[in-house]
């Protein structure tokens, strides 16, 4: 009935009146709106870190080659000893991230296996509220367990452990992305068809053997799916890394080093209530772009596996 | 036996190596759930022993000491208890407090603390002049296994005391300089403000967003925009909404350091959560109702309104509670829009400035004083008793509406 | 009327019933339960070698349920409970010493749907026989098999692309053969046509005249024209209690008992 703005004005007089039709529309126009708030939260998030990145690349100070090859990242540091290099912090990140995901993949896919597979439904239903719970803890609260529990035993170990290190807050991390894995992969586990493992009883498998070559192999692709969705929660991830692995940046790849990540520098610069519209402040927007663009990048890879080679079997 | 093969041995050893390995794959997969199990056990363990503490202390016998109840006022806790150690040792109060250079020096050669008490009562306020010390502070463990030790090295009046940091007077305490001192009251009263203001924001635009989406969206691209957009925001970490929050609410618009801020930067951040939730509850309402109701006339909101809505409540609400249990929990984007780690007053409405619970534990975490640490695992321990309540809320919903169809 | 009670002391009625010496699997008293639900009532049944034996009946007559009773395949089911003796070649299935699977191997199994493995169609074949350990020659087994289901001309060139490009009649074929790569005895079909056309199901069907010679068949239907082309036996079911069972051709034209007869001719299920 209606296509321009003024109509829809009218429209919205018109409800006072009672006429149902138009209330109707009304209606449907107000959850329209309620709806397109994500779609301005995504746009409001890539206006902001569009903006104050490409004024911090315009600043004379700063080039993206540096950005992408120095080995330096002191951004905070008076302008003659500043470095913008964002490779110390990127390479924390993915220390961090490595030894998350070596402790997380194996823990997530083993307890997805025994829960879809040879968990009871009852056990099933209370360990996946545990695990729901797990991940539910904050992560402040990891972070403080990494430090003042993880840490300590961990230096008594490995020798020379920095008390700020990628290797204690990697591990607590581990664990955060364990619930992430384990109940998508139990969910496309238990999308497997009741048909693909009968068909191997059938032919005298037995339990393990249809878990390993039939159910896996059918739900690999929620499976991946999983572990690249625990990887963006581990680059994104804040907390553990602030409080457990330092807020030195430094270029290497050593576990037992104090070093910083790319959500650590941006929480560090952001406390230090830097000037609007300084270079330090831009600097936290640029990494912030960068860090942005790779969750970004793995999430959109996640969903087209799942929407891509999900529902080939059903 | 005639079934053919079962007597071969080959057969019977290649069965009963299969066996084993099934053996192995149970054991080796259970683990991993095992170990989860341990390391939620292990931190809450870990946490709440760390609420409590040993000290070896010494009396004094000098100025005053009051009690918690008598030192403790809602604000000026340190005039008041300076203004009764000054007239017991003879001075004027108001020369030294008035006088902003007096006052100065006093305040740097004086703390006010709130220590243990020798006498019967838990907590008192001294004026410390490092003559009423904690000799040594030992953890929960260690304190335990040296406690005969430390009883029989006492000397002369010393006491060994076990300090228990998770106490009702931790709810009335402001944050602090010295552990003792530190509280929760500004934190926890911040974080039902900002709460508060994440529901009343998020609650109607997720829940009109899923309606939307569920049951008037027309099946065009926009639509399918929207819901791949709402899963991709679903999926960015939380500090990136922190930096948008910094950069939209506290500097452009101009709002500041303030609740509100935080409560729309958090809105935001859990907005998909709510939105997905929402949208299974409603998924979940047979269609078989709302044919009913278009059948009797009824136009589609009114079939929403009083036919689908009230059938999904118990689901959409186990899925904001969730939701909220998360923004409870939020540390990182708060310290990027402004939460400050200490602020003097407690917070009064949506423009006042503002801590959480979380942010307070990040903030004790990072003191130098060890025994902040005490003090942050006292914070911890609220935080997941809160969350833990909210927790089991929700299953019991959501178990009951599983139920119900 | 639907479904008839039946009485508690029926006794099945039987036509020329097999001698032991030439049975292959023997049903006594075999009754099954899911959890307080009882879907299986004392049957007693005698399958032959080398023949076909139908199970026919209405839906939920139980006639799935016995046909997975003779892999074990219900003991995938948590809460299933069996009582009475299941003997193949004399030894009681239900022994607690008898592994299931050990009784799946000889014991093969084609389901109502196609369900090949989203595997290459070599692998498929290959599944079973990797399963428990084949040390000959796989690549002559499998083509073995796919000749044995009448597959082999159609895939021969496709041995390495997915089962799951075949059509659903070749996907069917493609299960048989998988089964019968593993060398079974018996072969039980569960409604192996009620997912195909027409076309597709006749190959099925002559494809189960053909390899009677080396295996046992059960095959539960619910298509009365297919038990009565593809079968030697039939055995009638109704409500978990076995009514009546014999020669095809005298079930179909000359059936003893009133139930039978009012099934045989369409008067209810």
């Amino acid at each position: 009935m209606t296509q321009n703005a003024k109509t829809l004005a009218r429209a919205a007089g018109l409800h006072k009146s009672g006429t149902r039709n138009v209330g109707e529309r009304v209606i449907g126009i107000v959850l329209f709106l309620a709806a397109s708030v994500s779609i301005v939260t995504t746009a409001a998030v890539i206006l902001a870190l569009s903006a104050e990145t490409i004024s911090f690349f315009a600043d004379p100070a700063v080039s993206i080659v540096e950005f992408l090859t120095a080995r330096e990242w002191t951004p905070l540091f008076p302008e003659s000893q500043r470095y913008f290099g964002i490779s110390p912090l990127v390479i924390g990140t993915l220390m961090v991230t490595f030894v998350a995901l070596i402790v997380g993949l194996p823990l997530g896919l083993g307890s997805a296996i025994y829960l879809s597979e040879f968990a009871n439904p009852q056990t099933r239903r209370s360990v996946m509220s545990v695990l729901e719970v797990l991940a539910g803890i904050p992560t402040v609260v990891l972070g403080y367990f990494a430090l003042f529990f993880v840490t300590p035993i961990l230096r008594d170990i490995v020798p020379g452990l920095n008390l700020f290190n990628p290797l204690s807050a990697g591990l607590v991390m581990g664990f955060m992305i364990l619930p992430t894995i384990s109940s998508i992969s139990v969910d496309s586990m238990q999308a497997v068809p009741r048909a693909l493992r009968e068909a191997a009883y059938g032919l005298g498998a037995s339990k393990h053997e249809v878990v390993a070559k039939v159910v896996v192999p059918a739900a690999l692709s929620g499976i991946v799916a999983s572990f690249i969705l625990a990887m963006s929660r581990a680059i994104g991830e804040t907390m553990i890394v602030t409080l457990a692995a330092g807020q030195k940046p430094t270029f290497t790849f050593d576990l037992r080093e104090t070093i910083a990540t790319m959500t650590s520098f941006i929480v560090q610069a952001a406390k230090g209530d830097q000037p609007a519209g300084s270079l330090a402040s831009q600097s936290l927007y640029a990494v912030g772009a960068t860090l942005f663009l790779m969750t970004f990048a793995l999430n959109l890879v996640s969903q087209q596996i799942v929407q891509r080679f999900g529902e080939r079997y059903e | 036996m005639s079934l053919k093969g079962i007597g071969t041995p080959a057969d019977q050893a290649r069965l009963a190596r299969r066996k084993r390995i099934g053996q192995i794959y149970r054991i080796v997969t259970g683990i991993p759930v095992v170990l989860a199990v341990l390391l939620i056990a292990t931190l809450v363990f870990d946490v709440t022993t760390d609420t409590v503490s040993w000290h070896v202390v010494e009396p004094d016998n000098e100025g005053v000491n009051l009690s918690f109840q008598e030192g403790f006022r809602w604000f000026g806790t340190w005039e008041h208890v300076v203004t009764q150690e000054l007239e017991a040792r003879g001075e004027d109060p108001a020369a030294t407090l008035g006088d902003a250079e007096e006052r100065r020096k006093f305040g740097l050669r004086n703390r006010v603390e709130l220590l243990w008490s020798l006498n019967g009562q838990p907590m008192r306020w001294v004026v410390s002049n490092s003559r009423d010390d904690r000799v040594a502070s030992y953890g929960w463990f260690e304190g335990n296994r040296m406690h005969d030790e430390l009883l029989a090295g006492l000397e002369g009046g010393e006491q060994l005391r076990l300090n228990p940091w998770l106490d009702a007077a931790f709810f009335t305490k402001n944050a602090s300089r010295t552990p003792l001192m530190a509280g929760l009251i500004n934190a926890l009263v911040g974080t039902v403000w900002v709460i508060l203001l994440v529901i009343l924001i998020s609650v109607p635009i997720g829940v009109g967003s899923a309606v939307y989406l569920e049951e008037y969206a027309p099946n065009n691209w926009m639509t399918r925009f929207i819901e791949v957009n709402i899963r991709n925001l679903a999926g960015v970490p939380s500090i990136v909404y922190g930096i948008l929050g910094l950069y939209a609410f506290v500097r452009l618009m101009n709002i500041g350091p303030v609740v509100l801020s935080a409560s729309m930067t958090l809105a935001l951040l859990i907005l998909p959560v709510v939105v997905i939730a929402s949208r299974e509850a409603i998924k979940a309402v047979p269609p078989s109702l709302r044919q009913a109701s278009y059948g009797l006339g009824a136009t589609r909101w009114q079939t929403t309104s009083r036919v689908v809505l009230p059938n999904a409540v118990s689901g959409i609400v186990t899925g904001v509670i969730l939701a909220v249990a998360r923004a409870i929990g939020e540390t990182a984007p708060l310290l990027m829009v402004g939460a400050a780690a200490f602020i003097p007053r407690i917070p009064d409405g949506p423009f006042a400035t503002y801590t959480v619970i979380p942010i307070q534990i990040y903030s004790w975490v990072g003191e130098n004083d060890p025994e902040f640490a005490n003090v942050a695992s006292a914070g911890i321990v609220v935080l997941l008793v809160i969350l833990v309540a909210l927790y089991a809320v929700a299953f019991y919903l959501r178990r009951r509406f599983e139920r119900s169809w | 009327m639907a479904s008839q009670a039946v009485p508690k002391d029926h006794v099945t009625v039987r036509t020329d019933p097999i001698p032991a010496g030439e049975a292959v699997v023997t049903l006594e008293n075999l009754s099954l339960w899911y959890g307080d639900f009882q879907a299986l009532h004392d049957v007693s049944l005698t399958v032959p070698k080398n023949q076909v034996t139908a199970l026919i009946g209405a839906s939920g007559c139980g006639k799935s349920t016995l046909l997975r009773c003779v892999n074990r395949m219900n003991d995938l089911v948590p809460s299933v409970r069996v009582e009475g003796q299941l003997s193949y070649e004399g030894v009681n299935l239900y022994d607690g010493a008898v592994d299931p699977v050990e009784v799946r191997r000889r014991v093969g199994m084609v389901f109502q749907k196609p369900n090949p493995f989203p595997k290459s169609v070599y692998e498929n074949v290959a599944f079973g026989p990797r399963l428990h350990g084949y040390a000959g020659d796989m690549d002559a087994l499998v083509e073995k098999s796919l000749k044995g289901a009448a597959l082999w001309d159609e895939v021969q060139d496709k041995l390495k692309q997915s089962g799951l490009g075949l059509s659903g009649g070749q996907q069917q074929r493609l299960c048989i053969a998988r089964a019968m790569a593993t060398d079974p005895d018996v072969i039980l079909m569960d409604e192996p046509t009620s997912a195909l056309d027409p076309i597709a199901t006749d190959r099925i069907e002559e494809l189960i005249h053909e390899i009677k010679k080396d295996y046992t068949v059960i095959i539960v239907t619910h298509n009365m024209q297919q038990a009565g082309r593809v079968s030697d036996r039939t055995a009638f079911m109704h409500l978990g209690v076995l009514i009546e069972e014999g020669p095809t051709e005298q079930i179909f034209t000359n059936p003893q008992h009133e139930m039978t007869e009012r099934y045989i001719s369409g008067r209810f299920g």
